[in-house]
């Protein structure tokens, strides 16, 4: 198993494991925005770079995508590494000015600000990480979006930027989007789950109880159809909302321990 | 002309065809050569062929005359290009009604029409054949020795110019590992902008265990300006197939992709045609003259995207996907074309490969400096004399090239610098201009060889606009994939505008080393990581003129508007009245004998008084 030096504190990883993954091992931390364990790593934000001891010279390397194939020594904290990450988040807060998400990381990473004007804005507060793109695709099969466009005036966006027929209202996108750009809005009165910025809609379940909206029925189906558990009991459950599911499940456990209460008393 | 049906099927089988062909060579026989490259076709060298096919039907004459279409010369300045046999004249600037004169006075009058021939400019001496021009006798042509000569459209043409020899000579008598050791022994390196030694790619294909193996030509040339590989698709296709199929071998891969832009339908008609051709005679498919050994190409166009020029952009682009580079820890080699090992190749180091087969490592290691054997093509443009393409030695001085092949710099000017490397290069300026053409000489000069961009500046070219040109084309090419490229170079040409818009403010110069530094250090593909070259080499060699602008609000070049004036020279003029009346906003006064004034407030730069005054009296300050 080959050794990987992290500011001079070793761990052995298998062979073809990442940087990223010694680090972790290590307990040492190096910012990630468009790396996400589920899908497969592009590399394309650049914001975990770290500095590689070649020996005779040093090169800048992405922590999640280099691969350990031998024994090596990296630098997360070397000055170079810092310079060229905090550099990185200051272009990107320059092109996402309003993300809370992204400013919190950047003050974890000491970057107080950017120096830069906002003048790329293809999609507003998005860096385009890609994350979004990949879940859609890779996980939920529906590839209702994807990027268009290259270079500043690169997007992420629906076929023709139209309400896409293939969203299923999951909200994986949003779910792992790292700053905050993608929301699930609920149209109450619509019984119907938004996702913005892509305008796509998806009709709602409501709770046979309460009338709040559940789930998108587009999901629900999708997932009594790949899971493998007993549909019926599943779709009874899914006729509730959580909330509605949970004072049921309460009452019937009431009831359940209420009544073998009585019966042992009458029985005593 | 190859009969129909014929196959090779042994190199012995190709020898004696050679030889049968140059038998039969009538030696009185006449040709006519018209050059259909890009600059001639441009003007119109197409319809010239044409004339003088209908010319030769014509005739009725019983000599055998043969008009040829041939792929690029070079001379593109002085195009169209028509050759004569017997005699190789050399005919330039030929137009549509020489035609007629040529082919009675000189195709079949043998006799040579002066007017038509090459004069230098400073002797005045005519030239009747092309290597008695200065243009031709510095240059050095291995790959491009076939330019000019061959049609392009005849696999046979190739072969009797000894095409094929070097596929022959490695079926027949070399293992895959003495390919790669001659290959690696000649010193030869991609002539795609990297300068990777080929041998050692290739030993590193050969050895990855996994296969299918694939073997790639990257013929995408995105540089703007640029048609070296353009030239060599369109003049010689079959040069690059044969220095694939070698490479096929090498590595043991049995299918190979030319990837072309689908801009150059000629390279692509030509290229196909080729392939169609070895096809047939069995250079390539199953069972190559017999050897065992099968392979066959396809042809991918790309839709003309820069950064599908680079390695992995090009596979992703070859696979289907959005043309996007991906990271590279892990080489093509190992893992390049649908995860398989693979070896990509620029065309003209491709090329390059069947002559030295043929020749030999050591002819070919003897052939430039230490470390950067051989020729290289660069296509010559800007302002020199002589544009065009040329194949020089490598070794040989940037002075030598400006100067005895381009003729030097027009109209009296100064030379100001020479931007070499294509797009992400840098600009070389007249302290450096003994530098030689090397690999790792032109990096030290903070440009680099690239695939053979020379754009010649003089001194009226403002260095900070040629920044800012290369930047925005750069960030116009970047994909967008990755932060520092997409959002570093918005950001330096926003500042770059900001400078040549007068508005420059002070520390911008210190703001771009900043973003350069970024973006030498963490792009995800090469297109980022070169892409600072422009602006800093400039920012090396011409600090002073970004200081000008930024500090003084001038343009010493006077070439962005706003940061110079017109003026009228008093003494030079001569109170015509053209300007007066020219200017559209009425800035200028000036009566009968006496000289004109131009009213700055009223002036809005147009320039139109500069361009009209004919005793030139306006004078940009
Ligand atoms: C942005 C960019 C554009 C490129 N364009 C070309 C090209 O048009 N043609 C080419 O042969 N190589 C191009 N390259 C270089 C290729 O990535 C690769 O190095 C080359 O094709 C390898 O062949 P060689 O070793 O024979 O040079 C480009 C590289 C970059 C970064
Ligand atoms: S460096 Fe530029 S061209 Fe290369 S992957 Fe990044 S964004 Fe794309």
């Amino acid at each position: 198993m080959p050794t990987v030096t992290i500011d001079g504190c070793k761990v052995e990883v298998d062979r073809d494991a990442t940087v990223l993954d010694a680090a972790k091992k290590a307990g040492v931390w190096i910012p990630t925005l468009c790396y996400h364990s589920s899908v497969s790593i592009t590399g394309a934000c650049r914001i975990c770079m770290v500095e590689l001891d070649r020996g005779d010279w040093r090169q800048l390397i992405t922590a999640c995508n280099y691969p350990v194939r031998q024994d090596i020594v990296v630098y997360v904290s070397s000055e170079r590494a810092r310079k060229a990450r905090c550099g990185i988040m200051e272009l990107l807060l320059a092109r996402s000015p309003e993300s809370e998400e992204l400013k919190a990381l950047a003050e974890q990473m000491g970057v107080k600000g950017t120096p830069y004007p906002t003048v790329t804005e293809s999609q507003r507060n998005c860096i385009l990480c890609g994350l979004c793109v990949q879940v859609c695709e890779e996980i939920i099969g529906q590839a209702a979006i994807s990027f268009a466009g290259r270079g500043v005036d690169k997007t992420v966006a629906s076929p023709f930027r139209q309400a896409s027929e293939d969203c299923i209202g999951c909200g994986a996108c949003a779910a792992v989007c790292p700053v905050g750009t993608i929301k699930v809005r609920v149209h109450k009165d619509e019984r119907e789950v938004e996702i913005s910025p892509f305008k796509s809609r998806a009709k709602l379940l409501v709770c046979k109880n309460c009338g709040a909206p559940t789930v998108s029925i587009e999901v629900a189906e999708q997932a009594l159809s790949r899971l493998d558990i007993d549909i019926e009991e599943f779709r009874q459950l899914m006729q509730f909302c959580p909330k509605c599911r949970r004072s049921q499940a309460a009452a019937c456990l009431k009831s359940a321990v209420f009544d073998k209460k009585k019966n042992e008393c009458a029985a005593g | 002309m190859i009969a129909a049906n014929t196959k090779f099927t042994s190199p012995a089988d190709l020898e004696s065809f050679v030889k049968t062909l140059h038998s039969s060579e009538d030696k009185t026989s006449r040709s006519v050569r018209v050059c259909i490259g890009t600059g001639c076709a441009a003007k119109g060298s197409r319809r010239l062929y044409e004339l003088f096919v209908e010319a030769v039907k014509q005739s009725g004459q019983d000599i055998r005359i043969e008009a040829k279409h041939v792929g690029c010369h070079g001379f593109c300045e002085r195009g169209p290009i028509v050759v004569i046999q017997p005699g190789d004249i050399f005919y330039q600037s030929v137009e549509e009604p020489d035609v007629p004169e040529i082919f009675r006075e000189t195709v079949l009058g043998g006799r040579v029409i002066k007017r038509l021939l090459y004069e230098d400019p400073s002797t005045g001496k005519k030239a009747k054949r092309a290597d008695q021009i200065p243009f031709y006798n510095v240059q050095q042509r291995i790959v491009l020795a076939n330019n000019g000569i061959i049609d392009p459209t005849e696999i046979s043409d190739y072969i009797a110019k000894g095409g094929y020899a070097g596929l022959a000579k490695v079926l027949a008598s070399m293992t895959a590992d003495e390919v790669i050791d001659e290959i690696t022994r000649s010193g030869l390196r991609g002539r795609g902008g990297g300068g990777f030694p080929t041998g050692l790619k290739w030993r590193a294909a050969k050895d990855a265990e996994e296969s299918p193996k694939y073997v790639v030509a990257n013929g995408d040339e995105g540089d703007p300006g640029a048609f070296m590989d353009r030239s060599l698709m369109e003049g010689s296709p079959s040069s690059v197939i044969e220095g694939l199929t070698i490479a096929a071998y090498a590595i043991g891969s049995s299918q190979g992709y030319i990837y072309v832009r689908n801009e150059y339908p000629f390279a692509v008609k030509h290229l196909s045609m080729a392939i169609d051709a070895a096809r047939d005679v069995g250079l390539l498919g199953q069972d190559i003259l017999s050897s065992g050994f099968s392979f066959d190409v396809r042809i991918n166009r790309g839709a003309g995207a820069f950064v599908c020029g680079e390695e992995t952009g090009l596979m992703a682009s070859l696979e289907g996907f959005t043309g996007e580079p991906r990271p590279k820890y892990i080489l093509p080699v190992e893992k390049g074309l649908w995860g398989k090992p693979s070896v990509i190749n620029n065309v003209e180091t491709l090329a390059n490969v069947p002559a030295i087969i043929v020749k030999g490592a050591n002819w070919f290691a003897s052939l430039g400096t230490e470390k950067s054997k051989g020729t290289k093509i660069f296509s010559l443009v800007g302002k020199v004399k002589n544009t065009g393409l040329v194949e020089v030695p490598m070794g040989i001085s940037l002075r030598r090239i400006v100067d005895e092949i381009g003729g030097g710099v027009p109209d009296g000017k100064q030379f100001k610098a020479v931007q070499t490397g294509g797009p992400s290069g840098g600009c070389i300026p007249a302290e450096h201009l003994d530098a030689r053409v090397d690999f790792d000489e032109l990096t030290k000069l903070g440009s680099m060889m690239g695939s053979g961009g020379m754009i010649v500046m003089d001194e009226d070219t403002c260095m900070v606009r040629v920044a800012k040109y290369f930047t925005n084309f750069l960030q116009k090419e970047s994909c967008g994939k990755c932060t520092p490229c997409r959002e570093g170079l918005a950001q330096m040409l926003y500042i770059l505008d900001r400078i040549t818009d007068g508005e420059g403010q002070v520390g911008d110069v210190e703001r771009l080393g900043v973003l350069a530094e970024l973006l030498e250090d963490t792009p995800l593909c090469a297109l980022g990581r070169t892409a600072a070259n422009p602006v800093l080499s400039t920012m090396r060699y011409f600090r002073d003129e970004y200081d000008a602008h930024i500090l003084q609000r001038r343009c010493p070049a006077k070439e962005c508007r706003g940061l110079f004036r017109y003026e009228i020279d008093a003494e030079a003029c001569k109170a015509c009245g053209i300007c007066l009346k020219e200017c559209p906003v009425d800035a200028i006064t000036g009566e009968k004998k006496v000289p004109h004034v131009i009213d700055q407030d009223k002036c809005t730069l147009c320039g139109t008084c500069w361009d009209k005054c004919p005793f030139t009296a306006v004078k940009k300050v």
